[in-house]
């Protein structure tokens, strides 16, 4: 190559060079497709919710002809661990579920978009006022509640009545529960239930059966070892005994019912909570039915109505007027509810609750009946988690390992499991 | 290194360039850099700058949302003192090394000897032994480990053992069997080396009445020192990054019951799941110090066992 000509090639080169670098720092979520807003949306659940949501979807676009929604899903857990990274690269999608553990966290990492700025493409007037403010931190909107959930023990219908063992009904306490899955695993050679001892939402309605909370209003942690010992050593009993599942099924649990005992046809009941728990309709052949959580010895109930799923905005898209149509379209536009029905819990508007109450059908009403069976008896939710919650949910899991797989005594693990927790929420 | 200055003892007197097409020193490193730009860059823009900013992170508490907090030591005295899961994740993540890394190296030295006596077909079994080493490393490869030693998988209805990667004696060894069977890159250098070795020495040695495996002892393994030191260097490095297999075949969550929770998914878990960015930079820094450490350990033994050919001429 002759000489003269080296200058402007190495120009050349460099900004070739530059070019490719500066092309891959190029932001997502700007609009590609055809001069069309590319608005990603994601979210956890089941199958079932997948196929109805992606109609939603569909029936959006179609009215919003200059929309294209990218959506995508998975199970919970799997879910939990991609948002995160998401969120912490400044890469969240721009309309995204969350859990109530997750608002405190990402609104205060500035990952979630103050709802205040698109009050006039997302309407909320129509929300019960106590429930909207569950998606509230420090007195600023993040996020709109899609419906209300509670848990259940929900169990093989088949199984459980051809095994004679008595059914589940309200006010049933704990001691009862252990009494039935004893009895379930003799009659049925199966054990009766999931483990619980992994859950910390099991524990939790334990917990406040006997008047006490996971949490402390300031956010520190309301409970002792000593429960949780006690909680363990009740739970690590029963497996034992075989009455619930071992440990090798306890461990593949990852918050999709593909992977409970009760849907790989293990067990005979799982705890859930009541939407997701459609899910199980596809694995259970025998069909499944909801019943109420346990209560504590007196009868103090236990579970309640929890703010389920919240839709939040990325704080950096480049679209939020599209973003919070697109949910303002999801709580409240009629035809939306009707496909969506109960797949994430009861509608929070009140008006579509009203006026699709009488149109739902299939599992969607079995949620609604076992929601409004407990209507009233159930105790005031506790305040949202504190950040750490987000984490120690997992720490609650793995301790329980532990335990389970006979390599800690329930005491020692739950002592792990309080100072751990007690860091965690001191950070 | 520049060598233009020295005059090569058996040079040829040099050549004396046209000096009007020759262009200056300086405008053909220019040239030189531009080219090499894209890997600078590279290296400064994704490595260099990264390791800077996340040891300044090992000395702060920082949550990835919110700014970091300088805390002096406190995450390396957290670590060493108050950390009972991470000395689990030490003592997996070198109990992992110690099994996978002699194992894959035997089988790789194994079949790359079978191979080098193989008169048809060498290269058809190199290639499908190689195979493993390029699927290997995926993530697909682990999931499908994970349902063939799944309860209700192909292992479990062999076997009837149940599922290995739900029992914390097995979990880890379903791992490490990933890795052995991923032995093709090491084998291929192996049997590289062993091409090298001189054809002659054999016939010497079976001149002397040595049989095959005083062959094997006297001159293969000699004469493969470096090659192995090579391999052993490398695939211990590797275990101690190994993250892949863990985390595929134990759902991300090192189970069951801490079993194959490595190192580096530990590291992972604290940083991206726990939001504890500042101490899985720690975690990282350690990491990097204590792999350091085993190769400069490697190098000094290798004095004692490791013969190169030339030092022999001398």
């Amino acid at each position: 190559m002759p000489g003269h000509r080296t200058k402007g090639f190495c120009a050349a080169a460099a900004a070739l060079v530059l070019s490719a670098v500066l092309a891959g720092c190029g932001g997502s979520g700007e609009s590609a497709g055809g001069g069309k807003v590319v608005l990603r949306y994601t979210w956890w659940g089941n199958p079932d919710r997948a196929a109805r949501t992606e109609q939603a979807v569909a029936l959006f676009e179609k009215q919003h002809p200059n929309v294209r929604v990218q959506t995508s899903f998975s199970g919970y857990d799997a879910y939990k661990q991609k948002l995160a990274i998401q969120a912490t690269g400044g890469d969240a999608p721009d309309v995204m579920q969350l859990d109530y553990r997750q608002i405190d966290q990402y609104a205060s990492g500035h990952v979630l978009l103050d709802l205040g700025k698109v009050k006039g493409d997302l309407r909320t007037a129509e929300i019960d006022p106590g429930l909207l403010a569950t998606g509230r931190v420090d007195g600023t909107q993040y996020a709109v509640p899609q419906g209300r959930g509670t848990e259940t023990v929900v169990y093989d219908v088949k199984a459980w009545k051809a095994s004679g063992v008595v059914l589940p009904r309200k006010g049933w306490t704990w001691s009862q529960w252990a009494d039935a899955v004893r009895a379930l695993v003799k009659k049925t050679g199966r054990p009766g239930a999931t483990d619980p001892g992994q859950s910390e939402d099991a524990f939790e309605v334990w917990l406040r059966g006997q008047g006490k909370a996971l949490y402390t209003n300031s956010g520190g942690l309301g409970f002792t070892a000593d429960d949780l010992a006690r909680w363990w050593t009740f739970t690590d009993r029963l497996r034992r005994e075989g009455a619930v599942s071992p440990a090798e099924q306890t461990t593949q649990l990852d918050g999709s019912v593909e992977n409970t005992p009760l849907g790989r046809g293990k067990a005979t009941a799982d705890f859930n909570w009541d939407a997701p728990s459609s899910g199980y309709l596809a694995l259970v052949k025998g069909g499944v039915a909801l019943a109420p959580m346990p209560s504590g010895e007196d009868g103090t109930p236990g579970q309640y109505f929890k703010p389920s799923m919240f839709l939040g905005i990325g704080a950096h898209t480049g679209h939020r007027k599209e973003a919070a149509a697109l949910i303002d379209f999801l709580l409240n536009d009629r035809q939306a509810a009707k496909i969506l029905g109960a797949t994430r819990g009861i509608p929070v508007n009140e008006t579509i609750r009203e006026q699709t109450a009488s149109q739902l059908k299939d599992f969607d009403k079995t949620v609604a009946d076992f929601q409004s069976s407990l209507e009233g008896s159930l105790k005031d939710p506790p305040q949202a988690p504190p950040s750490g919650d987000n984490a120690l949910q997992t720490t609650f899991q793995r301790d329980y390992d532990q335990v389970s797989y006979e390599r800690m005594s329930p005491r020692r693990a739950a002592e792990n499991y309080v100072t751990e927790a007690k860091a965690e929420l001191r950070s | 290194m520049t060598t233009t200055d020295v005059p090569a003892p058996t040079a040829r007197p040099p050549r004396p360039a046209p000096a009007a097409k020759r262009r200056p020193k300086r405008e053909r490193e220019g040239a030189a850099w531009v080219f090499l730009s894209p890997w600078v860059l590279g290296a400064i823009v994704l490595t260099l700058l990264p390791m800077a900013v996340s040891l300044y992170l090992s000395f702060t508490d920082y949550d990835l949302f919110n700014p970091p907090h300088w805390v002096g030591l406190r995450n390396y005295i957290q670590m060493f003192t108050q950390d009972p899961r991470y000395w689990r994740s030490v003592v997996t993540t070198l109990t992992y090394v110690v099994i996978a890394v002699p194992l894959q190296l035997a089988l790789a030295l194994v079949v790359a000897l079978a191979l080098k006596t193989m008169r048809r077909g060498k290269g058809f079994y190199r290639s499908a032994f190689y195979a493993p080493s390029l699927l290997g490393a995926s993530m697909s490869v682990a999931l499908v480990w994970r349902a063939v030693f799944n309860d209700g998988g192909t292992v479990d209805n062999l076997l009837g053992t149940g599922g290995w990667v739900n029992k914390p004696g097995w979990a880890l060894v379903a791992v490490a069997l990933l890795t052995v069977w991923q032995f093709g890159a090491p084998m291929v250098i192996f049997l590289a080396g062993l091409q090298q070795i001189p054809a002659e020495l054999y016939e010497a040695a079976a001149v002397d009445g040595a049989g095959r495996w005083r062959q094997f002892l006297s001159i293969t393994v000699p004469m493969l020192s470096p090659v192995l030191f090579f391999n052993l260097v490398l695939q211990t490095i590797q275990a101690f990054q190994a993250f892949t297999p863990a985390f595929a075949v134990s759902g991300g969550k090192g189970g069951p019951a801490d079993s194959t929770l490595f190192y580096t998914l530990y590291l992972y878990d604290r940083g991206f799941v726990a939001s504890h960015m500042g101490y899985a930079s720690a975690m990282a820094w350690v990491l990097l110090l204590v792999i350091g450490a085993v190769t400069a350990v490697l190098f000094r033994t290798s004095r004692s066992w490791v013969f190169y050919a030339s030092e022999g001429d001398r």
